[in-house]
């Protein structure tokens, strides 16, 4: 064997082994050279016919559908948003453009504010507006489903969770648009000062555990994943997403305008998440995207600050709705002192495959930063989790230079893949709710971008498993599931921190390492005047309360009079008193929706934590009629009078995908086109010849 | 009637031609990518087989009842499964891998093997360090590429996922069903630098 010459470039081949057989090798290679040439000018044409990928490069999304391209419809979105005092309501206006020539029914899957109250909705069709009605989930499916065998316009919107909705219209006009409007209600964070404004425009693809169930009579709903053990709604939460490239020009952007009308002298008004421009006039502030219109690929996210001294302590609003007098307060338990308490401080970072890309780092960042805020005697330890849980030390071990640095060995090279297997990783974390010993309290921390479909079931085990634990949530990436986020932190009575991007780590951080360090104001008890019914306060019971979190409460009943009293139990047996007079009230919108959604939300929360013997369905279903919101068993429908498709013309299904949250790596991707049309054009020659040889019998036949 | 007799036959034989020219270009090729192949090992770099070729040689995949190894190329295109299985998602040298390693082939060519291939059946795969990966096939499932895509997120570093098309005698070359075969790293066996075949 000859040694491998360094060559100036590989054009030539190198010389094979066998030197006996050169010669007829050149010569094979020549007449292999000769053929290659010749097929590369057929190849085009193969190639054109053989590449139907179904997301492939750039260029629109096309929908398979049986063995046609079909264009998916042209969304586009407003978000016009107006903010007073704790309330954020929303326009949301979705238009679907039908580009193809044939009539479409669109189906979008799309990401609400986790705690958004859709409470009307209407649909655009040309000239005609027709109002959408609440209705029981079922009977808005029949009714869309009739509208649309009968080529009738209709739009329905569903809640698949509390965060996720589908939109699904039928009998989109080829050429033509139709506009959904939602409206929808949500609160405002108020953290440490800060007020803070998320609205999402995509979702990060949900991991779905649990075993494929066999396919049954199911309605299409364009989702990537099939029904499975453990999440029975899978296809349904689960829309392709796509690249920025992947749809046409124009399609999935957004234009947004926050309307700040807070009431109080606002200084800064920031995103992280976009560059933002803002129009002062008087005490309202007009803020928008600097670009015109936002690709949906990631949270627009918006945070502003009272001016010094300014920030509120307190608030009282009243709403008088269908005769029933609402109120709403709010209040800052206030600054409270350090405490040196010795911490057992479990550290949980996700490393699934949807962490992958800019997630991961801000993840690896969060922890170090974490560990950094460990002190001798605390004990402390690191689980990752993905496919499969993996714990750094067996058990916790005590914070010492040595251990410490192999902690951050250990974070720096951790790598994200596989699935999201979090119950194993809840289960680890939580340890029972054991303390190591010699530490006063347990603090888990969990930093995962919640992309799972089995939320149910992880909060009724967080709920079970608690035991002495304090579980705080930390959202990473441009699009989390923000519903996970702050559900599996109230369950674990701790907070819930999002962090959008690496610059943000450091200093949304600091503020939660502060509330972890300070001691929470626990045992919290309300007490309203006469009149009001205390019964149906919301929330139903004050969960604990950290460093600069405020409580806000809705109780109706009665006009505001008299006093608020709250009162709760610091550590060392001290106690906590606070009144608010609710005579100051302030008019203000929206409180009977906050109050009906928190019955709602307390319901299912039974359902949740497995309360038998009790229906929730009718009373949330009550609720949800009288107060037109959209749950679980609710969804709104519009419906057109008249049918505009002529029943005889097909309609083709569409999913409008989502994008890609911006930064993650590639998750999905689609399956390449694996066949040749070789077998076709052989069976055709084939068939050809035949045909030819028959002829050529019956010819002589004749002649004979 | 006899010219079109004669038409009717040079259709049919141009037809028949261009079918069968398919897969002996497939075989054709991998003769040409064999020899690239040893030049990317050699030279530890990329190397087209032919120079006006935007894909090129990236490992070689030995599949369980067959005699010899076959090349694989960069990317699942149309322009690279002509020639050899195509690597969809792969390792990118120098970087620790976090991904599966997805390959697609054509069923009627280079994929016709699968057809056969059953859960424990070994696969090996060599990159371009020339070590030999063991891997056992774990399942073997049929999708709809209409309703599903491939979920990275599902596997790991240690598994390796196939792709072709099903069933594999239709004719039809653009269907939605998708033949997958998901295989694992077998660790147990230390990597090995046996040749192809061996």
């Amino acid at each position: 064997m000859l040694p491998v010459q360094p060559l100036p470039g590989y054009r030539r081949p190198v010389r094979h082994r066998r030197l006996t057989r050169k010669q007829l090798r050149r010569m094979e290679g020549a007449s292999l050279w000769l053929a290659l040439l010749m097929l590369l000018f057929v190849q085009p044409l193969f190639v054109e016919a053989s590449e139907q990928q179904v997301a492939h490069g750039s260029g629109q999304f096309h929908f398979l559908h049986g063995q046609e391209r079909q264009a998916a419809p042209v969304l586009t979105t407003d978000y016009q948003v107006t903010v007073t005092g704790l309330l954020a309501e929303t326009r949301l206006r979705q238009r679907f453009g039908n580009d193809s020539d044939q009539w479409q029914e669109g189906v979008y899957t799309f990401p609400l504010p986790e705690n958004a109250s859709v409470h009307a909705m209407t649909m655009t069709a040309g000239e005609r507006v027709i109002v959408g009605e609440i209705r029981e989930r079922e009977q808005a499916k029949r009714e869309y489903e009739a509208a649309r065998e009968q080529g009738r316009q209709a739009a329905r919107v569903d809640q698949q969770r509390p965060n996720l909705f589908t939109t699904r219209l039928a009998n989109i006009p080829p050429g033509e648009s139709v506009t959904v409007e939602l409206r929808f209600q949500q609160q405002i964070l108020y953290d440490s000062g800060e007020f803070q404004l998320s609205l999402p425009t995509t979702l990060t693809p949900r991991y779905i555990p649990g075993h494929p169930e066999a396919a049954g009579q199911r309605e299409w709903a364009g989702g990537w994943a099939m029904p499975t053990s453990e999440v029975a709604d899978a296809n349904r939460i689960t829309p392709l997403q796509v690249g920025v490239n992947d749809v046409a020009t124009g399609s999935h952007q957004a234009t947004i305008a926050v309307e700040l009308r807070t009431g109080v002298p606002v200084g800064r008004v920031d995103s992280a998440s976009h560059d933002i421009t803002e129009e002062r006039n008087g005490n309202t502030i007009i803020v928008t995207p600097s670009a015109q219109a936002i690709a949906m690929d990631r949270d627009f996210r918006l945070t502003w600050r009272p001016e010094r001294g300014r920030e509120p302590t307190a608030a009282v609003f009243h709403e008088q709705w269908q005769g029933e007098d609402y109120v709403m307060a709010m209040l800052v338990p206030g600054e409270q002192d350090q405490e040196s308490l010795t911490r057992e401080l479990v550290l949980v970072i996700d490393t699934s495959g949807s962490m992958a890309g800019d997630s991961i780092r801000q993840a690896r960042e969060a922890l170090l930063a974490a560990l950094d805020t460990l002190a001798p005697g605390d004990a402390f330890n690191v689980i990752q989790f993905s496919s499969q849980t993996r714990r750094l030390f067996p058990t916790s071990v005590s914070a010492t230079a040595d251990n410490l640095g192999r902690a951050r060995r250990y974070i720096r090279g951790l790598a994200a893949n596989g699935g999201t297997e979090m119950a194993p990783a809840i289960q680890a974390a939580l340890n029972g709710g054991d303390l190591s010993p010699g530490t006063d309290l347990r603090q888990v921390v969990f930093v995962t971008d919640g992309a799972v479909g089995n939320e149910q079931a992880l909060f009724s085990q967080i709920h079970r498993q608690l035991g002495t634990s304090r579980l705080f949530t930390v959202a990473i990436g441009s699009a989390p599931n923000r519903h996970f986020m702050r559900q599996a932190a109230r369950f674990g009575r701790g907070t819930y921190t999002a962090i959008g991007d690496l610059s943000e780590v450091a200093t949304r951080l600091a503020t939660l390492f502060r509330k972890m360090q300070s001691p929470a104001l626990t045992d919290i008890r309300v007490s309203w005047p006469d009149g009001f019914d205390a019964g149906t306060q919301v929330p139903d019971r004050v969960g604990d309360l950290y460093l600069g979190e405020p409580m806000v409460l809705v109780a109706r009943g009665a006009k505001p009079n008299g006093e608020l009293v709250v009162s709760g139990a610091l550590p060392g047996d001290r106690s906590w008193q606070r009144s608010l007079a609710l005579g100051q009230a302030a008019p203000g919108e929206g409180g009977h929706r906050l109050w009906a959604r928190g019955q709602v939300d307390r319901l299912l929360d039974q359902q949740r934590t497995g309360e038998p013997g009790t229906s929730i369905r009718e009373p949330v279903l009550a609720l949800a009629l009288e107060h037109h919101l959209v749950t679980p068993f609710t969804s709104f429908v519009a419906i057109d009078s008249t049918p505009s498709r002529p029943v005889e013309d097909p309609l083709e299904p569409a999913a409008v995908p989502s994008l890609m949250p911006a930064g993650s790596a590639a998750q999905r991707i689609a399956y390449p086109q694996t066949a040749t049309p070789a077998p076709l054009l052989m069976t055709a020659g084939l068939i050809g010849l035949m045909l030819a040889g028959v002829l050529a019998f019956i010819r002589r036949l004749w002649r004979v | 009637m006899g010219r079109m007799l004669l038409i009717l036959v040079t259709l049919s034989a141009g037809l028949l031609l261009a079918g069968l020219w398919i897969p002996l270009k497939a075989v054709m090729a991998q003769e040409l990518l064999t020899l690239a192949w040893a030049r990317t090992q050699a030279a530890q770099q990329q190397s087209p087989p032919w120079p006006w070729a935007d894909t090129w040689p990236v490992a070689q995949l030995q599949l369980p009842g067959e005699s010899s190894a076959l090349v694989v190329l960069s990317g699942g295109h149309g322009e690279s499964l002509a020639f050899g299985p195509g690597q969809v998602v792969g390792p990118e040298p120098g970087v620790q891998p976090s991904a599966p390693v997805v390959i697609a082939g054509h069923r009627d060519t280079h994929f016709r093997p699968l057809e056969a291939i059953r859960p424990e059946d070994p696969v090996r795969l060599q990159f371009a360090d020339g070590d030999w990966r063991r891997y056992r096939v774990a399942s073997v499932r049929v999708v709809d590429s209409r309703q599903e895509q491939i979920e990275l997120g599902r596997y790991d570093q240690n598994s390796l996922v196939l792709v072709t098309c099903y069933p594999f005698d239709s004719v039809d070359a653009s269907g939605p069903l998708r033949f997958v075969v998901e295989a694992t790293r077998d660790l147990s066996h230390p990597v090995s630098a046996l040749p192809a075949g061996a």
